[in-house]
């Protein structure tokens, strides 16, 4: 009883979290979620300064740059917009946060399905031992339809029940004030109750609907690599690649619009499609997740035999490899020792 | 919680500074080391919310010194002079005395508490080892060096030697106490010879505090951190970066103005460490997360010397021109500061620290 989210967070603890507008990944805190906004969507591709908003990135690429910004880097197709103005969680429309909630329950519930069914363990928090039932009006109703029917259909008949009543197999609800999604959630039809935390004979595994993400515990750095079944992204062409700034080079660093993009229908798939192996900064800020900000790095480690290349045009203050400042600095007169 | 300050010495030594030293009991006294041939004693003075660093004495020896160490206690100091002599001084009294003469001019001196010896380093290629508090401390072990030393530095148990032609020795102090004891007159080897991980001169050493593994500073603007454990883990778990440059204005055509990097210095609480370079920066590094922490402001020249009071709450930093290639005409003169940093509660806690 005792670890009770190890590993697993609650979904309350999942929607607490603070979530990127533009891409919908979610952070720690509020201050990881801005620094990933500034490192991801509001740094300047020619300068690499970060700016606060996209508006302030529009305006200094105007004046410093004398450019445009056509709209926000890395951004989901849907989502590059300049109109709306995001800074961490402030901005964003009531609608997308609806929708950003429901996918992020929906995902939680596969999820939790998913390691049901592969470990037959039992949610945490969820064991057959406390189930309690709260069940919507409409359940009631369709129940007290059901009882009605049979009913009739024994006083008709006289004889056995015509269908089983399937009280015994009523989902428990969850004690979540998020339930499951009940409406066109492609879970088996009611009757083979699959639902999570009930272990059922005959339901041998779980397919998630989709190719959903799973939900990562915090801190966890994604898998390298695409999900599977998705069409493949074509190559990003609104920006000359010659351009950009030394970044690690990643596949579909910008997205056609949103209209082009094929069979993405959902949040859901485009966020998965978005899930390219992850870049550098992102890395950092998952790491720096755990603890300190991301801040600065050391001019990392660079092996003594490479920098041959890359240092052509340094030029060192005081050259001499051999002796040091100190041993010129006593043969001069003003610091000679003289016995 | 009050805010970090950084306040100058009102009276700073007359020419450029070698070396700056905190007391290893008090946290408010400080030794400075000057080519004017001064050894200057601080003393730092709280008035209210404002504080001051006072020139407590000075110390006068017949040549320019190129450093100074405290000994045991807070009144006994130890100083290495372009005379070739390792001198005592008690600094109560002023009296100095003379520990060991070398051939060449001594470039370091380091006192380990833990074992008690004075280790001083000069460029006739030897260590003297010494044992202060001995009854005869003159008495010493010699060591040949395989090049000529330029920094030297001391952990709890080792003491590490960082020579030209790139070569690092390090000795084992327990070794070198009971070889002094015993036999004066043996050879001793290092525990660990290595190469160092930089390409050029070596410009400064420091040592962890925890006994872990060292640091070391080159004048190509470059710092890097290695372990003592010789096991493969430890040993790749070294590296070096890059630090203490400036990108040079395009009419000079751009690259990276790279300066030494002249000063190192653990915080002796959290295990981060302190660079100072000859941009006039001081940087703090977080050794266990590669990170840097921190850089101040930039000071008004070089920086030549930097230590941690022993509380980590204090740091000394000690600023005069530093000397570049083909300086014919060098001198400190009337460019010489001393700054102390008073560093708040968490300043240089890392985050390995936590």
């Amino acid at each position: 009883m005792g670890k009770k989210k190890r590993g697993h967070p609650d979904v309350e603890d999942i929607l607490a979290r603070p979530w990127c507008y533009y891409c919908e990944r979610d952070f720690e805190d509020l201050k990881l979620l801005i620094s990933h906004q500034k490192a991801k969507h509001f740094k300047c591709e020619r300068c690499g300064k970060r700016l606060n908003t996209a508006g302030g990135l529009s305006v200094h690429m105007n004046q410093v740059h004398k450019e445009t910004l056509e709209q926000v880097e890395n951004a989901l197709p849907n989502r590059q917009g300049l109109d709306i103005e995001i800074f961490g969680m402030e901005g964003i429309p009531e609608d997308i946060i609806q929708q950003h909630n429901q996918r992020i329950i929906q995902n939680f519930y596969t999820a939790q399905a998913e390691r049901h069914a592969a470990t037959g363990n039992p949610p945490a928090g969820q064991g057959p031992a406390k189930k309690i039932k709260i069940e919507t009006p409409e359940e009631i109703k369709k129940r007290l339809a059901e009882h009605r029917a049979r009913v009739a259909a024994q006083k008709a008949g006289g004889g056995a029940p015509l269908a089983p009543a399937p009280t015994e197999g009523q989902p428990p609800q969850s004690v979540s004030p998020f339930p499951p999604p009940q409406a066109g959630y492609p879970y088996p039809p009611p009757g083979a109750p699959a639902v999570p935390g009930v272990p059922v004979a005959g339901v041998p595994s779980y397919t998630p609907p989709q190719a959903y993400p799973p939900t990562y515990p915090p801190g966890a750095v994604p898998p390298p690599g695409g999900y599977g079944g998705l069409p493949a992204r074509p190559p990003g062409g609104t920006v000359p690649a010659s351009n950009l700034p030394s970044r690690p080079p990643y596949g579909g660093a910008s997205y056609p619009a949103a209209p082009g993009y094929p069979g993405a229908s959902t949040v859901d798939e485009l966020v998965a499609s978005a899930s390219r192996p992850a870049d550098d900064i992102d890395n950092i800020i998952r790491m720096a997740e755990r603890g300190e900000k991301p801040a600065v790095k050391p001019e990392e480690a660079a092996p003594a035999d490479k920098k041959g290349k890359k240092e052509k045009n340094a030029r060192m203050v005081y050259g001499d490899t051999e002796v040091s400042p100190e041993e010129k600095m006593v043969l001069l007169p003003r610091y000679a020792f003289v016995a | 919680m009050a805010p970090t300050t950084q306040f100058e010495v009102a009276q700073p030594p007359s020419d450029a500074i070698s070396a700056v030293s905190f007391a290893p009991e008090s946290s408010t006294r400080f030794l400075v080391s000057s080519w004017d041939k001064n050894v200057y004693l601080y003393e730092i003075v709280t008035d209210g919310d404002n504080r001051t660093a006072n020139l407590v004495q000075t110390y006068t020896n017949r040549a320019p010194v190129l450093d100074v160490c405290f000994g045991a206690n807070d009144n006994e100091a130890f100083i290495a002079g372009v005379d070739h002599q390792v001198k005592r001084i008690d600094l109560t009294t002023g009296d100095m005395t003379v520990l060991s003469q070398h051939l060449q001019p001594v470039r370091c001196v380091v006192y380990s508490p833990q074992s008690s010896l004075l280790i001083s380093a000069s460029w006739d290629c030897t260590l003297h080892v010494h044992n202060p508090s001995s009854s005869d401390p003159t008495s010493h072990l010699t060591i040949r060096l395989p090049g000529k030393p330029h920094a030297l530095a001391a952990s709890p148990t080792k003491v590490v030697v960082a020579m030209t032609a790139r070569l690092v020795s390090i000795y084992d102090l327990p070794t070198l106490a009971s070889a002094l004891s015993t036999s004066p007159d043996s050879e001793v080897q290092p525990w660990q010879q290595r190469e160092s991980s930089l390409k050029f001169l070596t410009r400064s050493v420091s040592c962890m505090p925890n006994d872990a593994g060292y640091a070391t500073s080159s004048i190509e603007g470059r710092v890097a951190v290695e372990w003592f454990e010789d096991t493969p883990e430890s040993q790749a778990r070294k590296y070096a970066f890059k630090c203490h440059r400036q990108a040079a204005p395009e009419e000079e055509g751009g690259g990276d103005v790279v300066y030494p990097v002249n000063a190192l210095a653990f915080h002796p609480v959290y295990g981060t460490f302190a660079s100072a370079g000859g941009d006039g920066t001081v940087a703090l590094w977080d050794a266990e997360a590669k990170r840097r922490m921190r850089q101040y402001q930039r000071f008004p020249n070089s920086i030549s010397a930097i230590d941690f009071s022993r509380d980590g709450r204090f740091l000394v930093i000690g600023v005069c021109p530093g000397f570049e290639t083909g300086m014919e005409n060098y001198s400190g003169e009337g460019q010489t500061s001393v700054f102390i940093r008073e560093l708040g509660e968490t300043e240089a806690k890392g985050k390995s620290a936590k």
